[in-house]
Protein backbone atom coordinates (compact mmCIF):
# COMPACT_ATOMS: atom_id res chain seq x y z
CA UNK A 1 0.00 0.00 0.00
CA UNK A 2 2.85 2.57 0.78
CA UNK A 3 4.66 1.61 -2.45
CA UNK A 4 1.50 2.60 -4.50
CA UNK A 5 0.69 5.66 -2.56
CA UNK A 6 4.30 6.74 -3.37
CA UNK A 7 3.90 5.55 -7.13
CA UNK A 8 0.31 7.63 -7.42
CA UNK A 9 2.16 10.70 -5.46
CA UNK A 10 5.34 10.46 -8.29
CA UNK A 11 2.74 10.29 -10.98
CA UNK A 12 0.76 13.33 -9.90
CA UNK A 13 4.27 15.51 -9.75
CA UNK A 14 5.30 14.28 -13.07
CA UNK A 15 3.41 17.04 -14.88
CA UNK A 16 5.07 19.70 -12.38
CA UNK A 17 8.64 18.43 -12.80
CA UNK A 18 8.38 18.86 -17.13
CA UNK A 19 8.84 21.87 -18.94
CA UNK A 20 5.63 23.40 -19.66
CA UNK A 21 4.62 22.95 -23.40
CA UNK A 22 2.68 26.45 -24.32
CA UNK A 23 1.18 25.40 -27.22
CA UNK A 24 -0.68 22.36 -25.27
CA UNK A 25 -1.48 24.69 -22.22
CA UNK A 26 -2.88 27.35 -24.57
CA UNK A 27 -5.18 24.34 -26.59
CA UNK A 28 -6.45 23.24 -23.35
CA UNK A 29 -7.30 26.52 -21.85
CA UNK A 30 -7.62 29.19 -24.41
CA UNK A 31 -8.30 28.61 -27.95
CA UNK A 32 -11.94 27.86 -26.72
CA UNK A 33 -12.75 31.20 -26.90
CA UNK A 34 -9.49 33.31 -28.55
CA UNK A 35 -9.85 30.07 -31.00
CA UNK A 36 -6.64 28.33 -32.67
CA UNK A 37 -4.10 31.39 -33.27
CA UNK A 38 -6.10 34.07 -31.82
CA UNK A 39 -8.64 34.29 -34.52
CA UNK A 40 -11.06 35.46 -31.22
CA UNK A 41 -14.56 34.14 -30.92
CA UNK A 42 -16.45 34.45 -27.85
CA UNK A 43 -13.08 36.08 -26.37
CA UNK A 44 -10.69 38.65 -27.95
CA UNK A 45 -9.23 38.00 -31.47
CA UNK A 46 -5.44 38.33 -30.19
CA UNK A 47 -4.27 40.35 -33.48
CA UNK A 48 -0.97 40.92 -34.66
CA UNK A 49 -1.36 44.47 -33.75
CA UNK A 50 -3.43 44.27 -30.52
CA UNK A 51 -0.60 42.16 -29.58
CA UNK A 52 2.74 44.67 -30.96
CA UNK A 53 1.00 47.19 -28.13
CA UNK A 54 0.76 44.65 -25.01
CA UNK A 55 3.29 44.03 -22.92
CA UNK A 56 4.27 40.35 -21.80
CA UNK A 57 3.30 41.72 -17.92
CA UNK A 58 0.31 42.74 -19.54
CA UNK A 59 -0.82 39.61 -20.78
CA UNK A 60 0.62 37.16 -18.16
CA UNK A 61 -1.91 39.70 -15.47
CA UNK A 62 -4.27 39.06 -17.69
CA UNK A 63 -4.16 35.73 -17.80
CA UNK A 64 -4.06 36.11 -14.05
CA UNK A 65 -6.11 38.02 -13.14
CA UNK A 66 -9.12 37.87 -15.72
CA UNK A 67 -11.85 40.15 -16.06
CA UNK A 68 -13.93 40.22 -13.74
CA UNK A 69 -18.06 40.30 -15.41
CA UNK A 70 -16.36 40.49 -18.89
CA UNK A 71 -15.92 36.25 -19.56
CA UNK A 72 -12.36 36.28 -19.26
CA UNK A 73 -12.10 33.81 -16.12
CA UNK A 74 -9.17 34.20 -13.81
CA UNK A 75 -6.50 31.27 -14.54
CA UNK A 76 -4.96 31.04 -10.93
CA UNK A 77 -4.78 27.58 -11.11
CA UNK A 78 -1.68 28.04 -13.48
CA UNK A 79 2.08 27.91 -12.54
CA UNK A 80 4.20 31.18 -13.21
CA UNK A 81 5.93 29.11 -15.55
CA UNK A 82 2.79 27.80 -17.16
CA UNK A 83 1.45 31.51 -17.85
CA UNK A 84 4.89 32.13 -19.21
CA UNK A 85 4.78 29.37 -21.66
CA UNK A 86 1.56 30.47 -23.14
CA UNK A 87 2.63 33.84 -23.19
CA UNK A 88 6.10 33.15 -25.54
CA UNK A 89 3.55 30.64 -27.46
CA UNK A 90 1.21 33.26 -28.49
CA UNK A 91 4.15 35.57 -29.38
CA UNK A 92 5.64 33.18 -31.21
CA UNK A 93 3.02 33.58 -34.15
CA UNK A 94 4.33 36.48 -35.32
CA UNK A 95 8.42 36.00 -33.56
CA UNK A 96 7.98 39.35 -32.75
CA UNK A 97 9.14 40.25 -28.94
CA UNK A 98 6.10 42.32 -27.20
CA UNK A 99 6.48 46.21 -25.84
CA UNK A 100 8.27 46.62 -22.20
CA UNK A 101 6.73 49.44 -20.72
CA UNK A 102 7.74 51.70 -17.96
CA UNK A 103 5.29 50.71 -14.55
CA UNK A 104 5.76 53.95 -12.68
CA UNK A 105 2.76 55.64 -12.52
CA UNK A 106 2.72 58.65 -14.85
CA UNK A 107 2.09 62.73 -13.55
CA UNK A 108 -1.09 63.21 -14.61
CA UNK A 109 -4.21 65.14 -13.21
CA UNK A 110 -7.37 63.21 -12.92
CA UNK A 111 -9.40 66.67 -12.98
CA UNK A 112 -7.87 68.16 -16.04
CA UNK A 113 -8.13 64.16 -17.52
CA UNK A 114 -11.80 64.09 -17.09
CA UNK A 115 -13.24 66.28 -19.60
CA UNK A 116 -10.74 65.28 -21.89
CA UNK A 117 -12.35 61.72 -21.19
CA UNK A 118 -15.21 63.00 -21.46
CA UNK A 119 -15.47 64.57 -25.15
CA UNK A 120 -12.94 62.12 -26.90
CA UNK A 121 -13.18 58.53 -25.02
CA UNK A 122 -16.59 58.29 -23.89
CA UNK A 123 -18.85 57.75 -26.89
CA UNK A 124 -16.91 54.15 -27.09
CA UNK A 125 -15.73 53.68 -23.68
CA UNK A 126 -18.85 54.95 -21.84
CA UNK A 127 -19.26 57.26 -19.54
CA UNK A 128 -17.87 55.06 -16.56
CA UNK A 129 -15.37 53.44 -19.11
CA UNK A 130 -17.51 50.21 -18.87
CA UNK A 131 -17.19 49.79 -23.40
CA UNK A 132 -20.48 49.25 -23.19
CA UNK A 133 -21.33 48.33 -26.91
CA UNK A 134 -21.90 45.62 -29.59
CA UNK A 135 -18.14 43.76 -30.03
CA UNK A 136 -16.92 40.24 -28.69
CA UNK A 137 -18.93 37.60 -28.16
CA UNK A 138 -19.14 36.88 -32.24
CA UNK A 139 -20.84 33.16 -32.32
CA UNK A 140 -24.50 33.04 -33.85
CA UNK A 141 -25.71 35.67 -35.52
CA UNK A 142 -23.22 38.37 -34.10
CA UNK A 143 -21.97 40.50 -36.46
CA UNK A 144 -18.34 39.81 -37.04
CA UNK A 145 -17.17 43.12 -39.18
CA UNK A 146 -16.55 45.26 -35.33
CA UNK A 147 -14.96 42.37 -33.56
CA UNK A 148 -13.31 43.79 -30.69
CA UNK A 149 -15.45 45.63 -27.61
CA UNK A 150 -14.13 48.85 -26.17
CA UNK A 151 -11.78 48.01 -23.54
CA UNK A 152 -13.90 47.94 -20.12
CA UNK A 153 -11.46 50.75 -18.47
CA UNK A 154 -12.87 50.60 -15.50
CA UNK A 155 -12.88 46.46 -14.72
CA UNK A 156 -10.31 46.11 -12.06
CA UNK A 157 -8.93 42.87 -13.97
CA UNK A 158 -8.02 45.91 -16.84
CA UNK A 159 -6.62 48.17 -14.29
CA UNK A 160 -4.31 45.83 -12.61
CA UNK A 161 -2.82 44.91 -15.42
CA UNK A 162 -2.41 47.75 -17.95
CA UNK A 163 0.26 50.22 -17.12
CA UNK A 164 -0.28 53.50 -17.11
CA UNK A 165 2.41 53.67 -20.15
CA UNK A 166 0.83 51.07 -22.04
CA UNK A 167 -2.09 52.80 -22.08
CA UNK A 168 -0.54 55.99 -23.13
CA UNK A 169 0.73 54.45 -25.95
CA UNK A 170 -1.98 53.04 -26.87
CA UNK A 171 -4.13 56.16 -26.81
CA UNK A 172 -1.47 57.96 -29.21
CA UNK A 173 -1.37 55.24 -31.51
CA UNK A 174 -5.02 53.85 -31.81
CA UNK A 175 -6.34 50.44 -32.47
CA UNK A 176 -7.20 49.66 -36.05
CA UNK A 177 -8.90 46.36 -35.05
CA UNK A 178 -11.35 47.98 -32.96
CA UNK A 179 -11.99 51.32 -34.53
CA UNK A 180 -9.86 53.31 -32.02
CA UNK A 181 -8.33 56.21 -33.93
CA UNK A 182 -5.15 57.74 -32.97
CA UNK A 183 -5.23 61.00 -30.94
CA UNK A 184 -1.48 61.51 -31.48
CA UNK A 185 -2.13 64.96 -33.25
CA UNK A 186 -5.58 65.61 -30.69
CA UNK A 187 -3.74 65.12 -27.36
CA UNK A 188 -0.47 66.27 -25.69
CA UNK A 189 1.46 63.92 -23.98
CA UNK A 190 0.54 65.41 -20.73
CA UNK A 191 -2.93 65.69 -21.57
CA UNK A 192 -2.96 61.57 -21.98
CA UNK A 193 -1.07 61.88 -18.79
CA UNK A 194 -4.22 63.50 -17.49
CA UNK A 195 -6.52 60.71 -19.10
CA UNK A 196 -4.78 57.83 -17.86
CA UNK A 197 -4.95 59.72 -14.48
CA UNK A 198 -8.47 60.01 -14.73
CA UNK A 199 -9.05 56.29 -15.84
CA UNK A 200 -7.40 55.08 -12.36
CA UNK A 201 -10.30 56.82 -10.71
CA UNK A 202 -12.94 54.52 -12.98
CA UNK A 203 -15.01 52.33 -10.90
CA UNK A 204 -16.72 49.25 -11.70
CA UNK A 205 -20.50 50.10 -11.57
CA UNK A 206 -22.40 48.16 -8.70
CA UNK A 207 -23.19 44.84 -9.31
CA UNK A 208 -26.98 43.94 -8.64
CA UNK A 209 -27.81 40.78 -6.96
CA UNK A 210 -31.00 38.19 -6.79
CA UNK A 211 -33.08 38.45 -3.92
CA UNK A 212 -32.02 38.00 -0.69
CA UNK A 213 -33.92 35.13 0.42
CA UNK A 214 -32.81 33.29 -2.23
CA UNK A 215 -29.41 34.00 -2.43
CA UNK A 216 -26.75 30.92 -2.19
CA UNK A 217 -29.63 28.76 -3.00
CA UNK A 218 -29.44 26.10 -6.07
CA UNK A 219 -33.21 26.17 -6.80
CA UNK A 220 -36.06 28.35 -5.99
CA UNK A 221 -38.78 25.97 -4.30
CA UNK A 222 -42.32 26.00 -3.59
CA UNK A 223 -45.31 23.93 -2.20
CA UNK A 224 -48.20 23.64 -4.64
CA UNK A 225 -51.23 23.26 -2.59
CA UNK A 226 -53.08 21.50 -5.90
CA UNK A 227 -52.53 18.02 -6.96
CA UNK A 228 -49.86 17.11 -9.03
CA UNK A 229 -51.89 17.30 -12.49
CA UNK A 230 -53.62 20.29 -11.36
CA UNK A 231 -49.95 22.28 -10.76
CA UNK A 232 -48.88 20.73 -14.14
CA UNK A 233 -51.81 22.75 -15.45
CA UNK A 234 -51.10 25.86 -13.82
CA UNK A 235 -47.70 26.36 -14.55
CA UNK A 236 -48.50 26.00 -17.93
CA UNK A 237 -50.99 28.34 -17.68
CA UNK A 238 -49.12 30.86 -15.63
CA UNK A 239 -45.76 30.38 -18.24
CA UNK A 240 -48.27 31.16 -21.60
CA UNK A 241 -49.62 34.26 -19.71
CA UNK A 242 -46.04 35.90 -19.09
CA UNK A 243 -45.15 35.01 -23.01
CA UNK A 244 -43.57 32.00 -23.03
CA UNK A 245 -43.98 29.14 -25.71
CA UNK A 246 -44.13 26.06 -24.22
CA UNK A 247 -42.22 22.56 -25.52
CA UNK A 248 -44.01 19.01 -25.23
CA UNK A 249 -43.28 18.76 -21.09
CA UNK A 250 -40.88 15.49 -20.39
CA UNK A 251 -40.64 13.56 -17.46
CA UNK A 252 -37.35 13.95 -15.59
CA UNK A 253 -35.96 10.57 -16.17
CA UNK A 254 -36.99 10.56 -19.65
CA UNK A 255 -34.37 8.74 -21.98
CA UNK A 256 -32.36 7.71 -19.55
CA UNK A 257 -34.50 4.59 -18.69
CA UNK A 258 -37.16 2.63 -20.23
CA UNK A 259 -40.67 4.12 -20.16
CA UNK A 260 -42.12 1.39 -17.85
CA UNK A 261 -39.31 2.19 -14.91
CA UNK A 262 -39.93 6.01 -15.82
CA UNK A 263 -40.88 8.01 -12.60
CA UNK A 264 -43.85 9.83 -14.00
CA UNK A 265 -44.38 12.14 -11.06
CA UNK A 266 -41.62 14.13 -11.93
CA UNK A 267 -41.70 16.51 -14.66
CA UNK A 268 -39.96 18.81 -16.37
CA UNK A 269 -42.32 22.16 -18.58
CA UNK A 270 -39.54 23.53 -20.39
CA UNK A 271 -40.57 27.00 -21.91
CA UNK A 272 -38.67 29.85 -24.41
CA UNK A 273 -39.22 33.43 -25.62
CA UNK A 274 -37.51 33.13 -28.62
CA UNK A 275 -36.99 37.10 -29.04
CA UNK A 276 -35.16 36.88 -25.77
CA UNK A 277 -33.05 33.92 -26.04
CA UNK A 278 -32.04 35.47 -29.48
CA UNK A 279 -30.74 38.16 -27.59
CA UNK A 280 -29.49 36.39 -24.76
CA UNK A 281 -27.40 33.97 -27.05
CA UNK A 282 -25.93 37.58 -28.67
CA UNK A 283 -24.84 38.42 -24.76
CA UNK A 284 -23.30 34.84 -24.05
CA UNK A 285 -23.02 32.33 -26.22
CA UNK A 286 -22.56 30.09 -23.94
CA UNK A 287 -25.94 30.26 -22.59
CA UNK A 288 -26.55 26.67 -23.97
CA UNK A 289 -25.14 24.82 -21.21
CA UNK A 290 -28.58 25.67 -18.96
CA UNK A 291 -30.96 25.82 -21.74
CA UNK A 292 -33.61 25.03 -21.89
CA UNK A 293 -35.96 27.06 -19.01
CA UNK A 294 -37.48 24.90 -17.39
CA UNK A 295 -39.55 24.62 -14.33
CA UNK A 296 -40.14 20.61 -12.92
CA UNK A 297 -43.17 19.72 -10.64
CA UNK A 298 -41.94 17.04 -8.69
CA UNK A 299 -44.48 14.92 -6.91
CA UNK A 300 -42.73 13.39 -3.51
CA UNK A 301 -43.34 12.49 -0.01
CA UNK A 302 -47.25 13.47 -0.79
CA UNK A 303 -46.11 17.13 -1.53
CA UNK A 304 -46.24 19.02 -5.02
CA UNK A 305 -43.08 20.86 -5.68
CA UNK A 306 -42.45 23.13 -8.26
CA UNK A 307 -38.80 23.44 -8.35
CA UNK A 308 -37.02 26.23 -11.00
CA UNK A 309 -33.09 26.75 -11.31
CA UNK A 310 -32.35 29.57 -9.30
CA UNK A 311 -31.61 31.83 -12.57
CA UNK A 312 -30.00 34.88 -10.60
CA UNK A 313 -27.48 32.37 -9.12
CA UNK A 314 -26.64 30.55 -11.87
CA UNK A 315 -26.24 33.31 -14.73
CA UNK A 316 -23.01 34.71 -12.25
CA UNK A 317 -20.90 30.88 -13.48
CA UNK A 318 -20.40 32.55 -16.46
CA UNK A 319 -18.61 35.55 -15.04
CA UNK A 320 -20.57 38.04 -18.08
CA UNK A 321 -21.88 40.76 -16.42
CA UNK A 322 -24.44 41.62 -19.01
CA UNK A 323 -25.78 37.81 -18.30
CA UNK A 324 -25.89 38.48 -14.63
CA UNK A 325 -28.10 41.35 -14.77
CA UNK A 326 -30.79 39.57 -17.02
CA UNK A 327 -30.29 36.66 -14.38
CA UNK A 328 -31.77 38.94 -11.82
CA UNK A 329 -34.49 40.24 -14.11
CA UNK A 330 -35.17 36.71 -14.82
CA UNK A 331 -35.34 35.75 -11.33
CA UNK A 332 -38.41 38.16 -11.01
CA UNK A 333 -40.22 36.50 -14.01
CA UNK A 334 -40.14 32.98 -12.85
CA UNK A 335 -40.70 33.46 -9.34
CA UNK A 336 -43.72 35.52 -10.23
CA UNK A 337 -44.87 32.42 -12.78
CA UNK A 338 -44.58 30.40 -9.54
CA UNK A 339 -46.06 31.95 -7.54
CA UNK A 340 -49.14 32.41 -9.53
CA UNK A 341 -49.34 28.20 -10.16
CA UNK A 342 -48.87 28.06 -6.69
CA UNK A 343 -51.16 30.50 -5.39
CA UNK B 1 -7.38 2.56 -1.20
CA UNK B 2 -10.51 3.44 -1.17
CA UNK B 3 -9.24 6.03 1.32
CA UNK B 4 -6.81 6.99 -1.24
CA UNK B 5 -8.97 7.44 -4.13
CA UNK B 6 -11.05 9.87 -1.82
CA UNK B 7 -8.09 11.53 -0.98
CA UNK B 8 -7.41 11.92 -4.53
CA UNK B 9 -11.01 12.82 -5.31
CA UNK B 10 -10.85 15.49 -2.50
CA UNK B 11 -7.66 16.98 -4.56
CA UNK B 12 -9.53 17.21 -6.93
CA UNK B 13 -12.14 19.84 -5.60
CA UNK B 14 -9.70 21.00 -3.64
CA UNK B 15 -8.67 22.26 -7.51
CA UNK B 16 -11.59 23.14 -8.24
CA UNK B 17 -12.25 25.81 -5.52
CA UNK B 18 -8.75 27.64 -6.78
CA UNK B 19 -10.41 28.49 -9.84
CA UNK B 20 -13.04 30.87 -11.05
CA UNK B 21 -13.68 28.62 -14.37
CA UNK B 22 -17.60 27.58 -13.99
CA UNK B 23 -17.69 26.24 -17.42
CA UNK B 24 -15.72 23.49 -18.96
CA UNK B 25 -15.11 24.64 -22.82
CA UNK B 26 -12.74 23.42 -25.46
CA UNK B 27 -12.96 24.24 -28.97
CA UNK B 28 -12.86 20.97 -31.59
CA UNK B 29 -11.42 21.61 -35.21
CA UNK B 30 -13.61 19.43 -36.39
CA UNK B 31 -17.31 20.45 -37.69
CA UNK B 32 -20.56 20.51 -35.17
CA UNK B 33 -22.23 17.47 -37.22
CA UNK B 34 -19.48 15.54 -36.74
CA UNK B 35 -18.50 16.56 -33.49
CA UNK B 36 -22.15 15.82 -32.10
CA UNK B 37 -22.51 12.51 -33.14
CA UNK B 38 -19.06 11.33 -31.80
CA UNK B 39 -19.92 13.45 -28.25
CA UNK B 40 -22.79 10.94 -28.49
CA UNK B 41 -20.56 8.10 -28.33
CA UNK B 42 -18.54 9.45 -26.24
CA UNK B 43 -20.79 9.97 -23.42
CA UNK B 44 -21.98 5.75 -24.13
CA UNK B 45 -18.67 5.15 -23.65
CA UNK B 46 -18.17 6.61 -19.98
CA UNK B 47 -21.38 4.62 -19.26
CA UNK B 48 -23.99 7.68 -19.02
CA UNK B 49 -27.43 7.39 -21.41
CA UNK B 50 -28.08 9.95 -23.92
CA UNK B 51 -31.22 10.72 -22.73
CA UNK B 52 -32.17 13.40 -25.70
CA UNK B 53 -30.85 16.62 -27.79
CA UNK B 54 -32.67 19.33 -27.80
CA UNK B 55 -32.12 21.36 -30.88
CA UNK B 56 -31.89 25.57 -30.22
CA UNK B 57 -31.30 26.89 -33.58
CA UNK B 58 -34.75 24.89 -34.83
CA UNK B 59 -36.57 26.96 -32.81
CA UNK B 60 -34.86 30.43 -33.55
CA UNK B 61 -35.22 29.55 -36.96
CA UNK B 62 -38.58 28.78 -36.73
CA UNK B 63 -39.14 32.45 -35.26
CA UNK B 64 -37.04 33.58 -38.01
CA UNK B 65 -33.63 34.14 -36.48
CA UNK B 66 -30.62 33.26 -37.62
CA UNK B 67 -28.48 30.89 -36.01
CA UNK B 68 -25.79 28.27 -36.32
CA UNK B 69 -25.53 25.09 -35.56
CA UNK B 70 -26.47 25.15 -31.44
CA UNK B 71 -27.41 21.87 -29.55
CA UNK B 72 -27.92 20.82 -26.24
CA UNK B 73 -27.59 17.11 -25.61
CA UNK B 74 -28.74 15.69 -22.17
CA UNK B 75 -27.55 12.79 -20.18
CA UNK B 76 -26.74 10.82 -17.29
CA UNK B 77 -27.35 7.72 -15.04
CA UNK B 78 -31.04 6.89 -14.02
CA UNK B 79 -29.31 5.28 -10.47
CA UNK B 80 -27.48 8.62 -9.60
CA UNK B 81 -30.40 10.94 -10.79
CA UNK B 82 -32.54 9.37 -8.14
CA UNK B 83 -30.26 9.15 -5.11
CA UNK B 84 -29.61 13.13 -5.67
CA UNK B 85 -33.01 14.05 -6.39
CA UNK B 86 -33.72 12.07 -2.87
CA UNK B 87 -31.66 13.97 -1.05
CA UNK B 88 -32.14 17.15 -3.10
CA UNK B 89 -35.10 18.27 -5.50
CA UNK B 90 -33.36 20.88 -5.71
CA UNK B 91 -30.81 19.70 -7.82
CA UNK B 92 -33.44 18.66 -10.43
CA UNK B 93 -33.07 21.39 -12.96
CA UNK B 94 -29.17 20.56 -13.04
CA UNK B 95 -30.65 16.93 -14.36
CA UNK B 96 -29.56 15.72 -16.25
CA UNK B 97 -26.60 16.57 -16.93
CA UNK B 98 -26.24 18.93 -20.31
CA UNK B 99 -23.10 19.97 -22.88
CA UNK B 100 -23.87 22.87 -25.75
CA UNK B 101 -22.66 21.96 -28.79
CA UNK B 102 -21.99 25.10 -30.82
CA UNK B 103 -20.80 25.76 -34.31
CA UNK B 104 -18.07 28.54 -34.98
CA UNK B 105 -17.32 28.22 -38.56
CA UNK B 106 -15.87 25.31 -39.28
CA UNK B 107 -14.83 24.70 -35.76
CA UNK B 108 -17.09 23.59 -32.58
CA UNK B 109 -17.47 24.87 -29.14
CA UNK B 110 -18.16 22.49 -26.12
CA UNK B 111 -19.47 23.87 -22.93
CA UNK B 112 -20.86 22.64 -19.87
CA UNK B 113 -21.46 23.78 -16.13
CA UNK B 114 -19.06 22.55 -13.98
CA UNK B 115 -20.79 20.20 -11.60
CA UNK B 116 -18.31 21.52 -8.83
CA UNK B 117 -19.63 24.87 -9.04
CA UNK B 118 -22.86 23.63 -7.30
CA UNK B 119 -21.09 22.04 -4.54
CA UNK B 120 -20.67 25.47 -2.13
CA UNK B 121 -24.87 25.77 -2.41
CA UNK B 122 -24.70 22.40 -0.80
CA UNK B 123 -22.29 22.71 1.82
CA UNK B 124 -23.37 19.66 4.29
CA UNK B 125 -23.12 17.32 1.81
CA UNK B 126 -19.28 15.48 1.16
CA UNK B 127 -20.68 12.48 -0.83
CA UNK B 128 -22.98 14.77 -3.62
CA UNK B 129 -19.28 17.28 -3.54
CA UNK B 130 -17.60 13.75 -4.55
CA UNK B 131 -20.25 12.45 -7.15
CA UNK B 132 -19.95 16.36 -8.68
CA UNK B 133 -16.42 15.96 -8.79
CA UNK B 134 -16.47 12.67 -10.58
CA UNK B 135 -19.06 14.25 -13.00
CA UNK B 136 -16.66 16.85 -13.80
CA UNK B 137 -13.73 14.66 -14.55
CA UNK B 138 -16.11 12.36 -16.80
CA UNK B 139 -17.64 15.71 -18.02
CA UNK B 140 -13.90 17.49 -18.52
CA UNK B 141 -12.20 13.92 -20.17
CA UNK B 142 -15.15 13.60 -22.58
CA UNK B 143 -14.05 16.97 -23.95
CA UNK B 144 -11.19 16.83 -24.01
CA UNK B 145 -11.58 13.64 -26.70
CA UNK B 146 -13.56 15.90 -28.77
CA UNK B 147 -11.01 18.21 -28.86
CA UNK B 148 -8.31 16.32 -29.87
CA UNK B 149 -10.54 15.25 -32.81
CA UNK B 150 -8.96 15.83 -36.32
CA UNK B 151 -10.23 17.95 -38.46
CA UNK B 152 -12.02 17.12 -41.46
CA UNK B 153 -10.39 16.96 -44.57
Amino acid sequence: MKYLSILLLSLLSLPLMAAPDGKALYERNCSVCHHFKGEGGIGLPLTAEILSQVSDDYIAKTIRVGRPGRIMPSFNALSDAQVQAIVRYIRSWSGKPGPVFKTTRLQGDSARGKPLFEKHCVRCHGKDGSGEGPGTGVTLSRERSFMVMPAALNNPGFQQSASDAMIHDIVLSGRKVGGMPSFKSKLTDQEVADVVAYVRTLKPPALHQGMEEWRGKPAYIMESPYDFETTVENVKQALTGANFRIFPPRYLEQGLTDEFSVNTRQISIRFCNFKELYHLLNIDPRLGTVLPCRINVIERDGKVLVISANVAQLATLFNNQELSEVGVLMEEIILSVMEEATL
Amino acid sequence: MRKLLAILLIVGVGFASASERNLVMVRSPARAAHVMDVLKETILEYGYQVAHTQRCDGGMAEFHYKSDFYRVVFFGKVKEVREVLKRHPEMSPYLPLKIAVVAEKDATVLAAVDPRALAPMFPDDAELHVLLARWYNDIDAMLEELRELKKAP
